[in-house]
């Protein structure tokens, strides 16, 4: 049987995940290649619908990655962006998918081990969740947004 | 502004269950504003639903539309390009916008998707409370600003009652006591006399004791 | 480096510079480097950025091939006279297209290497300027050299030519030479080819070397197996030939190569490096050393091995050496041996200084001071880099900065005029155009290239509708490529381009500036992070990173598609600096920048100017420190051009890089005030540690260096009743709680100790130590310490010293391990070198209100170690001082001026500019519902008089939380709009589902 690798997006903000997630880089250390980076400038940037369309395509997990608590360059993005990833936990627990599959993250620049270290517990609890269930439906009826 | 809720999802599953292709029509009016029915929600509620019906191997097509406004004939006559490929109707709007997509697409099932509340105002950044009951006979006139017909939990025309301690309500201590707000506002105005005034019993024939209400202006009606 | 970084301080703050080496491209010693430390990439990537930029920035003249001879008049008027050695290559008609050295190979000249084996006869793959250059006089068919180059570019008559130039200052960068271990027989470097100089080891990893990056032996071009490091070679020497001196950068560099080994060639190598102290003094070097010994399982040996011979047999070396636990002699066999060789300076700038009346120090640096770093004995003339002493890359970015803040500062008064603007093609309007895109794939050396199948990938891309051209290019960032890119764009009518190259933080600046020189919007560029995000973090799964290269490039061409011309906001620039921290790297900083026109706020929480400095006397080599602060404070305090404001507090802050407010509280009303300004700099400083350990605190003979330095200068009577003193070096450094090494103490214990035996030479003064770093020229003192009968003795950490009250006296013990005895002594004044710790609680508040990253251990975080050493990651922030890491007074000094180099680019301009990444408000959509209005963290939008609401862009910080919010969707933050994001998305989960 084939191993499932999953596909996990990280919504990573430019000041602080993203440049950790580089510093990792820099740092040589490996985590699981199923991680794939989104940019944003503030992991409050990051829309509940972006999450939810993520898994609606198929993403097997999402990581929302800010800044540490008081630390965000633009206040308080990340704490909105906590929230948020909360609501939507609570949609995906609601139409039965469970809400562990999106998880918000924080960390400093500096933390390339940390940023590391989230994108392989994370990859491995997505692991342990299995495939996301809306995958192995059928027709996927897809439509594109009209507004 | 009309302030509504999204309702439960379990509910809104067990709604469109039986359909496959489902128009979900926002609305870009009170239920934006109060962040329950704009297009962002429409978005999500879009994705949570094909998700939900993916999972189970029985994926839906959902088009998003989110109309001006969903109680105005004419905005609603948009939808109808997008009628034929639709099973069913989910609104998100208030019920008044949902009935009027009812009314003009008599063929199609339509369902609430929000549970509409109260007319309101915002008190801070996601936080909505009643004012206005909508009585048809305004008495704010008289009553310093504050409506007690909204306001008070017994709806008192001459409060308050036994149980207003500390200023707030005996029904719930996080419900400010109307009549306190009314004495501390004639207060303000200078017009504590005014609180010795009986207001006499209330006609509630303009309101919903009357039946279903309607204005004409016949200036405009013609 | 140190050359190209002052200069390119010096035309981004507007001025004029002529850039002269004598070598015909620049970029020094740098560019033969493999990888520098601590990051471990690439220099060429690092560095290139930076050649381009001068490469391309009119304000500096490139004088290639060019010698300083002489220099009249003085600070403000110079007259320089410079003579060029002809090239015999027009340079604005090479194209390097390499047909002169396919016919001429011994005519064109070359540089570094081991032999003329190299790939390219370039001297680097991004060489600036971008032309080769002839050695005539090794031509033996002129015509034909002249006639075989297509473009016309050979000028057999080119002559020397020597010029004047009327310069107000002067600043010298020329780099010093390696030491040549030829003198040393006993290591046989030139007789046993697998006996290599460190320059040598870094030319075979290099991939534009001569082996292409492969390790192979020089004798027999197979793998070795073994390899050994000698460290030291040439220098901290007393022989014939040899330098007394250390070389500063020497430990960190052949930690990297032995990193670098076993991380490339993986477990097969086997690396042991021997040593004699191990120097990682710098900020974060000691977590360096931790993961070179515990993670990739590099061998340190402390031990100077005496003879290098070859077993003629097997063709092994054998290395002989002692070790400090007192064994016999041991010998071991290896495959190849790298002498770390160290920098000395030539008898070409020895010559210089004395044309140039400059004094040099006993060995040839030029003379410098404490207070003033960078500044040599004459006037107007200024030092950086290797010159002014041995040093490692960050060091040398420091002071080109601090060199380029002092040369500006005799150019004063300001007379900067408006800054040239560049001919730029005209944009092309792409508008309603389908997209053309074109995919360029970087292997960046080894970077990308070695993990991810990069040909595999372009072609993949190519499949991809849209997509016009999909090819690899080498170093994306390398001028060759750049142009290339740019004829691709213009010749295939490309309207999107996407790279596949490093991280977008260091190189979107490039790239974009590369499309608007192509004549096309710069925001039509989209990034995948081949190199930080995947080549490197997936070099142990190659097939998987290059899976996920193919996702990310999916992802980039599905975003550019809907990528749009943007246009730049921008703004006027507030000119007032807001310096905290009134220590010395403060007063540097904020004096400088005054000196300069630019007024100052220097913020102090204390009653004092001064810092942690007003309580050392003296340097350790013999400067008066009190009366260089008492002239720096005062000169401070007087300034009609800086506000001193004590005993004050900042309590909140807000704005961008040009328009900053910060608002502070001052004692003892405590009344608020806020101040504008458009600068920041911090210099909070770091904490003498104090940490509970050996009696600190508890008994009155157990003091800190920092303590016994006051009690020496108040109380010198007290050392003569002594008899024995200990000194216990790394106390609270170098330890789990605070991982780094202070960097100071080992210099403050030579000075005390030093000092006690001026006192009292009969006492008996030991040091117990780990590491002794005294660095550069310190290690002078280190060795009179020793001359003079002061006791060093190694410790480890599972072995430290014990320390026990006896009377008034205090019990050491501790194990000398080469006399493998245990000592015990009541000592009369045990002196602890605590050294630093992070003013956590300080840099904890000001990082919260400033938004400003740190390190684990409390320091501020710099925005790149060697590039951008002075620089905070948020634009219009820079560190200085011990708030950076721990550092001496002269290192403090040299970064306060370093700022102000690196301020004075941001300050001489009239206009910052914003970028594009505003929030949009679709008027149609908004519902006018005001939770934009109440979400923005700034403060900015607001509905308008058409009911709609409206983001000011030049308020707009682009975080894009609005967006998010809007319940309308009505807004977009340009750059990152929803269709982008979404298009990311499908780009990466297309093929599930």
């Amino acid at each position: 049987m084939e191993t499932f690798e999953p596909v996990i997006v990280a919504f990573c903000c430019h000041y602080c995940a993203y440049t950790a997630a580089d510093m990792a880089g820099s740092m040589r250390l490996h985590y699981p290649p199923n991680v794939k980076i989104i940019r944003v400038p503030c992991s409050g940037k990051v829309d509940a619908i972006h999450i939810m369309k993520a898994l609606e395509k198929g993403a097997d997990g999402v990581i929302v990655a800010g800044c540490l608590e008081g630390d965000c360059h633009f206040k308080n993005g990340n704490i909105r962006a906590a929230h948020r990833v909360d609501s939507v936990r609570k949609i995906l627990g609601d139409i039965g998918m469970g809400g562990d599959r999106v998880e918000m993250f924080t960390m400093s620049a500096g933390m390339g081990e940390r940023f590391a270290l989230v994108a392989t517990e994370f990859t491995e609890k997505i692991c342990k969740l299995g495939a996301n269930p809306v995958k192995s439906g059928t027709d996927m009826g897809m439509h594109q947004a009209a507004c | 502004m009309i302030t509504a809720e999204r309702k439960p999802m379990e509910e809104i599953i067990g709604s469109v269950s039986p359909y496959r292709r489902i128009l979900l029509v926002g609305c870009n009016e009170c239920v934006t504003v109060c962040a329950a029915g704009g297009r962002k929600e429409v978005g999500l509620l879009a994705s949570a639903l094909k998700m939900h019906f993916a999972k189970e191997g029985n994926p839906v097509e959902i088009e998003e539309v989110t109309l001006e406004r969903q109680c105005d004939p004419e905005y609603v006559e948009e939808l109808l390009p997008r009628m034929d490929q639709a099973d069913a109707v989910l609104s998100m709007a208030c019920g008044c916008g949902a009935q009027e997509v009812a009314r003009r697409y008599k063929e199609k099932p339509v369902f609430p998707a929000v549970n509409t509340r109260f007319m309101g105002a915002s008190e801070r950044q996601g936080v909505w409370a009643e004012r206005c009951a909508g009585c048809g006979n305004c008495v704010l006139g008289i009553t310093a600003g504050v409506c007690p017909i909204a306001r008070c939990s017994k709806q008192l025309l001459n409060g308050p009652c036994g149980g207003s301690t500390s200023g707030k309500c005996e029904v719930d201590p996080d419900i400010d006591c109307a009549w306190q707000l009314i004495w501390d506002r004639l207060k303000a105005l200078g017009m504590q006399e005014r609180y010795e005034d009986n207001i006499p019993a209330k006609d509630w024939r303009t309101g919903r004791g009357g039946g279903p209400r309607r204005i004409v202006r016949e200036d405009l009606a013609s | 480096m140190a050359g190209i970084r002052s200069a390119l301080d010096l035309a981004e703050a507007g001025r004029d510079v002529v850039l002269m080496d004598k070598a015909y491209s620049i970029g020094g010693l740098m560019t033969s480097l493999d990888r520098t430390f601590p990051t471990n990439n690439c220099d060429l990537c690092t560095l290139s950025p930076h050649l381009s930029e001068s490469g391309r920035d009119l304000r500096i003249e490139l004088m290639p091939l060019s010698r300083l001879d002489d220099v009249q008049g003085e600070a403000g008027e110079f007259k320089a006279t410079v003579t060029s050695e002809p090239r015999y290559i027009d340079l604005a008609k090479c194209t390097a297209c390499g047909e002169c050295y396919r016919a001429f190979p011994e005519a064109v000249r070359f540089t570094p290497g081991l032999d003329h084996r190299a790939p390219t006869c370039m001297r680097y793959p991004q060489a600036t300027p971008y032309a080769f250059s002839i050695d005539m006089e090794r031509c033996d068919n002129i015509d034909e050299l002249v006639r075989i180059c297509p473009a016309s570019a050979i000028l057999p008559e080119d002559t020397r030519k020597t010029r004047t130039l009327d310069v107000g200052s002067i600043i010298l960068a020329p780099g010093a030479d390696l030491f040549n271990p030829r003198v040393l027989d006993t290591y046989q470097y030139g007789v046993l080819p697998d006996v290599v100089t460190s320059l040598d080891y870094e030319r075979i990893l290099s991939a534009s070397g001569p082996t292409k990056g492969e390790l192979l032996r020089p004798s027999n071009g197979k793998s070795p197996k073994k390899i050994a490091w000698i460290q030291c070679v040439g220098s901290r020497g007393v022989q014939k030939g040899l330098v007394s001196y250390c070389s500063s950068a020497c430990c960190m560099y052949a930690l990297k190569e032995a990193m670098v080994t076993r991380e490339r060639f993986g477990g097969e190598v086997e690396t042991t490096i021997f040593y004699m102290d191990m120097r990682t003094a710098g900020k974060d070097y000691e977590t360096y050393l931790e993961r070179a010994r515990n993670e990739y399982g590099v061998r340190l040996v402390r031990s100077r091995p005496h003879t290098v011979e070859m077993e003629p047999s097997t063709g092994e070396l054998v290395l002989s050496y002692f070790t400090y636990d007192g064994k016999v002699a041991l010998t071991e066999r290896f495959d190849m041996v790298v002498l770390t060789v160290g920098f000395r300076i030539g008898a070409e700038l020895t010559e210089m200084a004395s044309r140039l009346g400059i004094e040099l120090n006993q060995h040839n640096f030029a003379q410098t001071g404490t207070f003033n770093p960078v500044a040599t004995s004459r006037p107007g003339i200024y030092v950086s880099g290797l010159f002014e002493s041995p040093k490692d890359i960050p060091a040398t970015v420091v002071q080109a900065s601090a060199a380029a803040c002092c040369a500006a500062a005799d150019l004063s008064p300001l007379r900067v005029v408006s800054r040239k603007e560049e001919e730029l093609l005209p944009e092309r309007d792409v508008e309603g155009e389908e997209p053309r895109i074109g995919v360029f794939v970087c292997d960046c050396g080894f970077n990308i290239g070695s993990v991810v199948n990069v040909a595999e990938i372009a072609q993949s891309m190519s499949r991809l509708p849209q997509v016009e051209v999909s090819e690899v290019v080498g170093h994306g960032c390398s001028r060759e490529s750049i142009e290339h890119i740019q004829k691709t764009i213009r010749d295939r009518k490309l309207n999107r381009v996407v790279m596949g190259a490093c991280s977008p933080r260091t190189h979107e600046t490039l790239f974009q500036d590369m499309l608007r020189k192509a004549g096309i919007n710069k925001y039509l560029l989209e990034i995948a992070n081949l190199r930080d995000q995947d080549a490197w973090v997936h070099s142990d799964r190659p097939r998987d990173a290059s899976a996920k290269a193919d996702e990310l490039m999916r992802m980039a061409v599905a975003t550019v598609r809907h990528a749009r011309p943007l246009t730049d906001y921008h703004l006027a620039m507030n000119k007032d600096v807001l310096v905290v921290g009134g220590g010395v790297a403060g007063m540097s900083a904020s004096l400088s920048l005054a000196d300069m026109g630019y007024r100052v706020f220097l913020v102090e929480r204390s009653g004092k100017l001064g810092g942690v400095a007003r309580n050392v006397h003296r340097t350790l080599r013999g400067e008066d420190v009190q009366a260089g602060i008492d002239a720096l404070i005062d000169r401070t305090e007087h300034h009609d051009r800086i506000q001193v404001l004590k005993n004050a507090m900042i309590v909140d802050h807000s704005g961008m890089a040009g328009m900053f407010k910060t608002g502070i509280q001052v004692a003892p009303q405590m009344f608020y005030r806020e101040i504008k300004h458009g600068i920041t700099i911090l210099a909070t400083g770091a904490l003498p540690n104090r940490p509970k350990e050996y009696l600190l605190g508890r008994h009155k003979a157990v003091v800190t260096q920092l303590d016994l330095d006051g009690l020496l200068a108040r109380d010198p009577e007290a050392a003569r009743g002594w008899n024995d003193v200990v000194m216990i070096q790394c106390v609270g450094s170098r330890v789990p709680e605070n991982p780094n090494c202070s960097r100071v103490c080992c210099q403050a214990a030579v000075k005390n100790a030093l000092r006690i035996r001026e006192l009292n030479p009969d006492a008996c003064i030991y040091v117990l130590y780990r590491d002794m770093r005294t660095a550069g020229f310190d290690e002078d003192y280190f060795r009179k310490a020793r001359e003079q009968g002061i006791i060093f003795t190694p410790y480890d950490l599972d072995a430290k010293p014990e320390v026990e009250p006896s009377g008034d006296a205090v019990s050491v013990t501790f194990t000398d391990p080469i006399l493998r005895r245990r000592f015990r002594l009541d000592a009369d004044c045990l002196a602890l070198s605590t050294g630093f710790i992070a003013d956590e609680e300080s840099t904890e508040d000001l990082g919260a209100i400033f938004k400003l990253p740190r390190t684990p251990d409390g320091y501020f975080l710099e925005e790149h170690v060697k590039l951008r050493p002075v620089d905070l990651p948020i634009p219009g922030f820079f560190v200085a001082g011990t708030a950076h890491a721990p550092k001496t007074i002269r290192e403090s000094i040299a970064q306060g001026q370093a700022v102000a180099g690196r301020a004075q680019t941001l300050l001489a301009r009239d206009v910052i500019n914003l970028g594009a990444a505003v929030a949009q408000v679709d008027g149609t959509k908004c519902a006018a519902c005001l939770i934009c209005v109440r979400a923005c963290p700034f403060g900015v939008p607001f509905i308008n008089e058409k009911g709609y609401s409206e983001i000011d862009p030049s308020k707009c910080h682009g975080c894009g939380v609005c967006a998010s919010e809007c319940p309308a969707k009505a807004i977009q933050l340009m750059q990152f709009e929803d269709d982008q994001i979404m298009a990311k998305l499908e780009g990466l989960l297309e093929r599930i589902s």
